[in-house]
């Protein structure tokens, strides 16, 4: 299988989503232009005022001291009264923009907080907020970005302010909690998703095992399989156990079986690419109205619409390679998704 | 970048408006303040009409600004011969420039410093109590610019504009909020910043431009003289009611004439000679009779001289110097205002005794004999003195405007034939006088009088008190005699309403004088040392009144006092309480059961370890946090706050 989205165009993308950071930094104040400036005059001021023992001037300085404290003060107060919480985020996919919702409120008694930008390694841009007015909360939904699939805690998010004279750029960092499962990445390379289109009459309803209610046949059992299709009868007569396989059901339906073996020597990037193939398969089958029969080792899932395929998604967000092959009963009409020892760099 | 029409014109009014002090400090001539304003309003009223700020095209004021670089070092040297007022005239023209500029690229943070800077040059040079709401409205609408500038630059920042849209303009209450906190603070900073001088900048400060006292460096007879009346403030002396008898009328003296020459009286010429200072005071002679301090604050009008009241024997805070002439003492200092206080005795003797030459009047025989018919027999030099004093106070004119006579007179001619004049003539007359007595004697030039300003109990002085009187040599000092009418001497005008009036306008101006302009490094001593003096006050007193609190307690509005204060107490211990959030009311439940709960742990966490425990204390309480985690978690409006605390009593009996 090509690799449609290798770690190099990950980065691309990534860079690509993410907005320009000159402006944040580590720590918790950084001085602007404007405020550098001011503090210079203010020294320029200081010194003039003690070289003349003007007391003018000593008037001009003691208001910029004050301007300068106040300043301080109230985009340092006026942060501390926030609080951040994730609230939800409906879907996330790997490389998508998703749009997810966080409540801030603004507990000072004292300070409305102007013009604070949230940022977060999650969220796809800086989110802008112009007022927070004291003893108040706002729900803002904003853009997060996850680069890779799997479960991603979100943790913390930056606020930054200016406000209110733009001397300094304050930020503060607010814990939140929140946990997001990423679905894998989907293709966007058409030619990639033809090869693996289901064509609608091919499914077969006889003769075909799936997860369907009629026994189609028996078989050994192998590792892997659900104890759910252990025939017991027959595993007590015989002595071993004995796996049933039923009948596939339904003639629109596709077998999507993926196979978590990663051989030795098979980057990394392979086997994401395998999964998003999987997953972009099981989402254009699905737009195509078909059913899909999603099959992992110990995981057998069946849906008919997106909705329903949340649960297979969520699958394929948390599979990790495995390293030992692992048997799976195959229908020889099932759509596998696997790597192969040739694929070894 | 073009900005908002209304910011822009709100920036242009700014920067107008620093400059408009400028024209009342003589920082820079009229001219160019006129220019800048012109221009100013030209690119305002443009900007008004929608139109570019290019009222010059940008390209000529590129070329200008350039050829300006030269033309700085031309105006510092040849027109303005002030590197201030070129420096002025500098940031005039860059604030002028600027508006156009900003066509091109956004600078509005520089046009703000810029703005800064003619403010703090207008500050600078000012010295009226005018300045303070000068200063706060420009602070409001410079907080309001800065405040948009912030916010331009947050939407700004990563492209925000183009992605969310928002641009809310600053707001005023915003403005206003921080402006009422800055002058609060400056108001608290402004007498705790040090006020320790630059050592590497010492030197004698120049007199004020401005300075026109009925004082001048020559006593000149060859031309008319003219004296008009002006109300300037020159000093105050604060002595106390109980020492006014003893030191008033008060004479401030700041100039000796003791040499003649062309019919003009002049000063003696002597170099500054330093004063060794001693526990932050500095003796200028021995103290004879009753002493007292006095507090002076005065404006130099003369130089850096210090114009002491007759019989300061000591000079306590700043450093002085004797000069330029003899018994003058003058300050280090470059500021037109100063605050020192003085000792003062009923008279003084000379550290040094030197006794002083005749003075070199020529004294002619009418003269002469004029004199001798005065002091008749008397032969003591003192009493001669007297009865000179006596003899032209009594029988010769005093004219307040010396251009009365019409022409300028000699001494003689004042002393033989006119017999009329003003101060300077009867203290000249006095001196040839006693010249012709063999007394030395010497025209003393200052300020008499003032007006006691009962509001504040100083004497205020002003430039119309100025005067001359004469000193004679007694043998071991110099006494003090006054020729002129003593009611027709300055300050003895104005009396009833208008002298009130001018009181209390005068308190005002004192206060802002004396606790701003003039507030210093003595003062901040005075305000930590009086601080500790009143909490080293408010101890012992607190001492003394723990043996008297026990007796005092007995006492019915005590007992009444302190039951209030019990009852206020538990009203705000039980309010708080009420207060107390469900979490924390389930918290200290759990406490009394043994229950540890942090601030990582949930109530589930909580009742899963108490399950392990006490499994009946558990089942009893799970209802209970199943309602706190319905109230917790869930989108009901109505609180169970009061449920959970009814249910948790319920529980406990």
């Amino acid at each position: 299988m090509s690799s449609a989205v290798g770690l190099s165009d990950l980065r691309r993308e990534i860079e690509h989503h993410l907005p320009t950071s000159d402006w944040r930094f580590q720590g918790v104040v950084r001085l602007t232009r404007v405020g550098t400036a001011f503090v210079l005059f203010t020294i320029v001021i200081g010194f003039a005022a003690i070289n003349t023992g003007n007391n003018s001037l000593y008037i001009g300085l003691a208001f910029m001291l004050g301007a300068l404290l106040l300043s301080g003060v109230a985009s340092q107060r006026g942060l501390r009264g926030l609080r951040v919480e994730f609230d939800s985020l409906y879907e996330a996919w790997a490389g998508r923009p998703a749009t997810g919702r966080l409540r801030v409120a603004n507990r000072s008694r004292i300070w409305n907080v102007r013009d604070v930008i949230l940022t977060s390694d999650e969220l796809a841009e800086p989110f802008f907020i112009p007022l927070i007015e004291r003893r108040r909360e706002i729900v803002i939904e904003a853009s997060f970005f996850f680069a890779r699939r799997g479960i991603v805690q979100l943790k913390t998010v930056d606020l930054y302010t200016r406000y209110p004279f733009g001397f300094f750029l304050k930020k503060r960092r607010v814990r939140i909690s929140g946990e997001v499962v990423v679905y894998p990445r989907l293709l966007t390379d058409e030619a990639g998703r033809e090869r693996f289109r289901a064509i609608e009459g091919e499914q077969h309803s006889v003769n075909r095992t799936g997860a369907g209610t009629e026994i189609h046949s028996f078989r050994d059992y192998v590792r892997g399989d659900s104890l759910r299709q252990v025939y017991w009868k027959k595993s007590a007569s015989l002595g071993r156990w004995i796996m049933k396989q039923t009948e596939l059901e339904s003639g629109r339906a596709v077998h999507v079986v993926v196979d978590p073996f990663k051989p030795r020597g098979v980057p990394d990037d392979e086997f994401e690419t395998m999964i998003s193939q999987a997953a972009t398969f099981i989402r254009d089958t699905l737009d195509r109205e078909l059913e899909v029969i999603f099959s992992m080792p110990r995981l057998t899932l069946r849906a008919r619409d997106q909705q329903q395929a949340a649960a297979m998604y969520r699958a394929l967000a948390l599979v990790e390679p495995s390293y030992e092959a692992v048997v799976q009963t195959i229908d020889r009409n099932a759509v596998l998704f696997a790597m192969r020892a040739s694929d070894a760099a | 970048m073009r900005r908002e029409k209304k910011q822009e014109l709100e920036l242009l009014l700014l920067t107008m408006f620093a400059a408009v002090p400028l024209y009342g400090t003589q920082t820079v001539s009229i001219a160019p303040l006129l220019i800048f304003h012109a221009v100013m309003i030209a690119i305002a009223i443009r900007i008004a009409m929608g139109k570019g700020a290019d009222v010059i095209p940008a390209s000529v004021m590129r070329a200008l600004g350039i050829a300006y670089v030269a033309f700085y070092a031309i105006d510092a040297a040849v027109i303005s011969r002030s590197a201030i007022a070129a420096s002025t005239h500098l940031v005039l023209f860059i604030a002028a420039y600027q508006p156009i500029e900003a066509m091109h690229k956004r600078n509005d943070a520089q046009r703000l410093l810029t703005t800064a800077l003619l403010f703090i040059a207008s500050l600078a040079t000012a010295t009226h109590i005018s300045i303070v709401p000068f200063v706060i409205v420009f602070m409001f609408f410079l907080f309001r610019q800065l405040i948009h500038i912030s916010h331009t630059d947050s939407v700004a920042t990563g492209d925000l504009a183009r992605r969310s849209g928002i641009i809310e303009p600053p707001s005023a209450r915003a403005a206003g909020f921080y402006v009422t906190g800055t002058t609060l603070i400056g108001v608290l900073l402004f007498p705790m910043l040090p006020r320790v001088r630059n050592p590497l900048v010492p030197g004698m400060a120049e007199a004020l431009n401005n300075a026109s006292t009925g004082l001048s460096d020559s006593i000149d007879f060859n031309k008319d003289r003219s004296i008009s009346s002006d109300a300037t403030v020159v000093s105050r002396v604060w002595m106390g009611q109980e020492a006014i008898p003893f030191f008033t009328p008060l004479r401030l003296r700041g100039m000796v004439y003791e040499r003649f020459f062309a019919n003009q009286w002049l000063q003696g010429r002597r170099d500054f000679v330093p004063l060794d200072i001693r526990d932050g005071a500095t003796r200028i002679a021995r103290p004879s009779g009753v002493t007292q301090r006095a507090t002076i604050q005065q404006r130099l009008v003369s130089g850096n001289r210090l114009f002491l009241p007759t019989g300061s024997y000591e000079v306590i805070g700043p450093s002085i110097y004797e000069g330029p002439t003899r018994d003058i003492y003058s300050i280090w200092n470059r500021r037109d205002l100063v605050s020192y206080d003085v000792r003062l005795a009923r008279s003084t003797i000379p550290f040094r005794q030197r006794p002083p030459v005749l003075a070199n009047y020529p004294v002619t025989p009418a003269v002469t004999a004029l004199a001798r018919q005065i002091v008749g027999t008397e032969t003591d030099a003192m009493r001669q003195a007297v009865l000179i004093e006596r003899f032209m106070s009594n029988t010769f004119t005093y004219l307040p405007d010396p251009a009365a006579i019409g022409r300028p007179i000699s001494v003689d001619e004042f002393l033989l034939k006119e017999r009329r004049g003003h101060c300077e003539y009867f203290a000249a007359g006095m001196v040839a006088l006693m010249t012709a007595l063999n007394t030395p004697a010497r025209i003393v030039g200052g300020f008499y009088g003032g007006q006691l300003n009962p509001l504040t109990g100083y004497f205020v002085v002003r430039r119309a008190d100025a005067h001359a009187w004469v000193e004679a040599w007694n043998g071991d000092r110099w006494e003090t005699f006054d020729p002129t009418p003593a009611g027709l001497r300055p300050g003895n005008g104005s009396s009833g309403f208008q002298a009130y009036a001018s009181a209390l306008s005068d308190s005002v101006n004192y206060f802002w004088d004396r606790y701003i302009l003039t507030f210093g490094l003595g003062d901040q001593i005075a305000l930590v040392a009086d601080a500790i003096g009143r909490i080293r006050n408010a101890l012992t007193r607190a001492d003394i009144g723990a043996h008297r609190g026990v007796r005092d307690f007995l006492t019915l509005r005590s007992a009444a006092t302190a039951a209030v204060s019990v009852l206020f107490i538990v009203v705000v211990i039980a309010i708080a309480r009420r207060r107390r959030t469900a979490f924390d009311l389930l918290r200290d439940h759990l406490r009394s059961l043994g229950i540890e709960v942090g601030q990582a742990t949930t109530m589930e966490d909580a009742l899963r370890e108490l399950r392990r425990h006490h499994s009946d204390a558990a089942t009893s309480l799970q209802p209970i946090i199943t309602l706190y985690e319905e109230e917790r978690f869930s989108a009901r409006s109505t609180p169970s706050r009061t449920a959970i605390r009814k249910r948790l009593q319920e529980l406990r009996a």
